[in-house]
């Protein structure tokens, strides 16, 4: 009996015996395209095929447009998925919607991250978008697997798949005067998401474009701290000062310094192309977490 | 005619010749597999760079994809209404002009714009609104009424009548999304072209006789006249701290709806 190859996904690494392949069925990544790597090691996520479907259980995505790609959910039976209550774009009516519970409560609300979670189940059809122009990122998560995801990027996850949240420990203070302000470049908390028993899809928007790289033990790299967009939990993260030559301090200094944030592998990080500007006044530094520095020499 | 050998377009059920590769009136590609999802909406054609659109004695040519500019050659004789923030160039031969509309002082307090511009053929004009997004191309029909989200409107031809339709209901306006009023646009005896702007991406879809969806208000850009519109509140409590509420808008069928991927985001009570 002839049987058809099997086909496994630059993107999400799952691997399908499915034939006539168009798209990856957990991913939605094009089958039939050269895969776009920089010469930097930088793998630029496909374009999804406009109304590709993403299979997960019984139910699937359909991703819709491309300026600002739309995530349709038909969900099957019970199937269920969660997301941040200001993405919803529209949904059958027959849908339950309704709240899940957090933990740490005051502390997101002072964070400034969404107070709670809403969660949809089925039978029917859910959707879901962001107000920027950009990519769905799907992470499909196999079993055991974690990830990391920098807060106000997350957009939609599956039933399966565990919500977390921590602390980033990744801060840098700055005195002015009298006033101290504490500066937290990737945000005080971090998402993580975890597939503890079995595989779930994770969708995230990346503003801009999307790309991700693979780290070895002990490999680092430097990425603006507001680029990134989600990274394994196995990569570790600090601040890095990198101080350029020819400047000097003066009263409307801009600091002299670049703030970058270290990623040391192993594992995947990912970073999107349209980021926040980074809130650094400039002004004294008088206290940060755990960071290297560099100094140029003219 | 022999409409046997005539290709309809599957977005504005304009007939064209054989030979076209996109449609005369709307400038929908004519050899590109409609879009639909499962779920129904079919997505706005993704109109080819450079695409001529034909009305009256006057073309539209489309310029861009990511935001795209609509360029107006104005025939002798044809004009076009727009508001005049969204202009980006024109000769100096296309005479401009101010159309007289009702309700200035309900206009203003509404926040719509106070004047509605004009200007006249023969001559260039064009067109962009400052977001990444798609252009709506929907030739009206004679009789069609089709209500539009203010601000949405990049310009219609001489030929479709403007009201505006105030919004029923305080908590319509209040957390509609909408505001007080919303455009209409009306063609009369003969077929119009009516342009519109949507944020990120565009979908429609056709209702049902009774037929109904929930909508985040801000991604609303269009819909028949037919369609009602009805916003709903849906607690998500959290306990402790009270939780929030979500406003969707009903729409009930019959009638077709339009959406934008990129939507405005209306006030919460979070």
């Amino acid at each position: 009996m002839a049987t058809s190859p099997s086909y496994t996904c630059r993107w999400c690494g799952m691997s399908t015996d499915a034939p006539n392949l168009v798209s990856c069925p957990t991913c939605g990544a094009p089958v039939d395209v050269r895969d776009r790597v920089s010469a930097s090691g930088w793998y630029e996520l496909p374009a999804i095929p406009d109304m590709a479907r993403l299979q997960f259980g019984r139910s699937y995505c359909q991703i819709e447009g491309s300026y600002v790609p739309v995530a349709d959910f038909n969900l099957a039976g019970d199937d269920g998925v969660y997301f941040t209550h200001h993405l919803l774009l529209w949904k059958d009516a027959g849908v339950d919607i309704g709240p899940m519970a957090l933990r740490g409560g005051w502390k997101r609300m002072f964070a400034g991250l969404p107070l709670l979670m809403t969660q949809a189940r089925g039978p029917g059809h859910v959707a879901f978008s962001r107000d920027a122009p950009g990519e769905v990122v799907p992470v499909p998560l196999h079993r055991g697997m974690s990830v990391d995801v920098r807060e106000h990027i997350f957009m939609v996850a599956t039933s399966q798949v565990q919500y977390d949240w921590f602390t980033t420990g990744v801060w840098f203070q700055t005195k002015e005067g009298d006033d101290t302000e504490t500066h937290y470049p990737v945000g005080m908390y971090m998402d993580r998401f975890t597939a503890p028993g079995t595989p779930g899809l994770l969708l995230l928007h990346a503003h801009g474009n999307a790309f991700i790289r693979q780290l070895a033990p002990g490999e680092s790299l430097l990425i603006k701290p507001t680029a990134l967009l989600f990274k394994d939990s196995t990569v570790q993260m600090h601040l890095h000062f990198e101080h350029p030559a020819g400047t000097w301090r003066s009263w409307r200094s801009w600091g002299d310094r670049f703030v970058w944030l270290r990623l040391t592998g192993p594992g995947r990080v990912s970073v999107h192309s349209a980021y926040d500007k980074l809130e650094d006044p400039g002004t004294n530094l008088t206290g940060s977490s755990p960071a290297t520095r560099y100094q140029w020499r003219g | 005619m022999d409409t046997g050998t005539r290709v309809e377009c599957q977005w504005c059920k304009s007939q064209n010749t054989p030979d076209a590769r996109s449609c005369f009136t709307c400038g929908a590609p004519l050899d590109v597999r409609n879009l639909v999802s499962d779920s129904g909406w079919r997505e706005a054609p993704r109109l080819r760079d450079m695409t001529e659109i034909h009305f009256g004695r006057s073309t539209c040519q489309v310029e861009g994809e990511i935001v795209p500019v609509a360029e107006i050659a104005l025939g002798q004789g044809d004009w076009v209404y727009f508001e005049h923030h969204v202009m980006l160039w024109k000769d100096e031969s296309a005479a401009m002009s101010v159309m007289p509309l009702g309700g200035g002082i309900k206009r203003a307090f509404a926040g719509m714009p106070f004047i509605i511009t004009v200007a006249q053929g023969p001559g260039r004009i064009a067109f962009s609104r400052d977001a990444t997004g798609e252009l709506v191309v929907l030739p009206l029909h004679p009789g069609v009424e089709l209500d539009v989200r203010e601000h949405a409107f990049l310009l219609a031809s001489h030929s479709i009548g403007y009201s505006f339709v105030r919004i029923k209901g305080l908590k319509n306006i209040l957390f509609g999304g909408q505001g007080m009023f919303m455009d209409r646009f009306v063609a009369g005896n003969e077929q119009g072209l009516l342009i519109l702007h949507g944020y990120g991406n565009v979908f429609e879809r056709m209702l049902q006789p009774g037929e109904s969806i929930l909508l985040e208000p801000g991604a609303f850009l269009y819909k028949d006249a037919s369609v009602t519109m009805q916003v709903e509140t849906q607690r998500l409590s959290s306990g402790l701290f009270g939780g929030t509420g979500m406003n969707l808008a009903r729409m009930t069928g019959p009638g077709r709806i339009g959406i934008q991927s990129m939507y405005v985001h209306h006030h919460t009570d979070d």
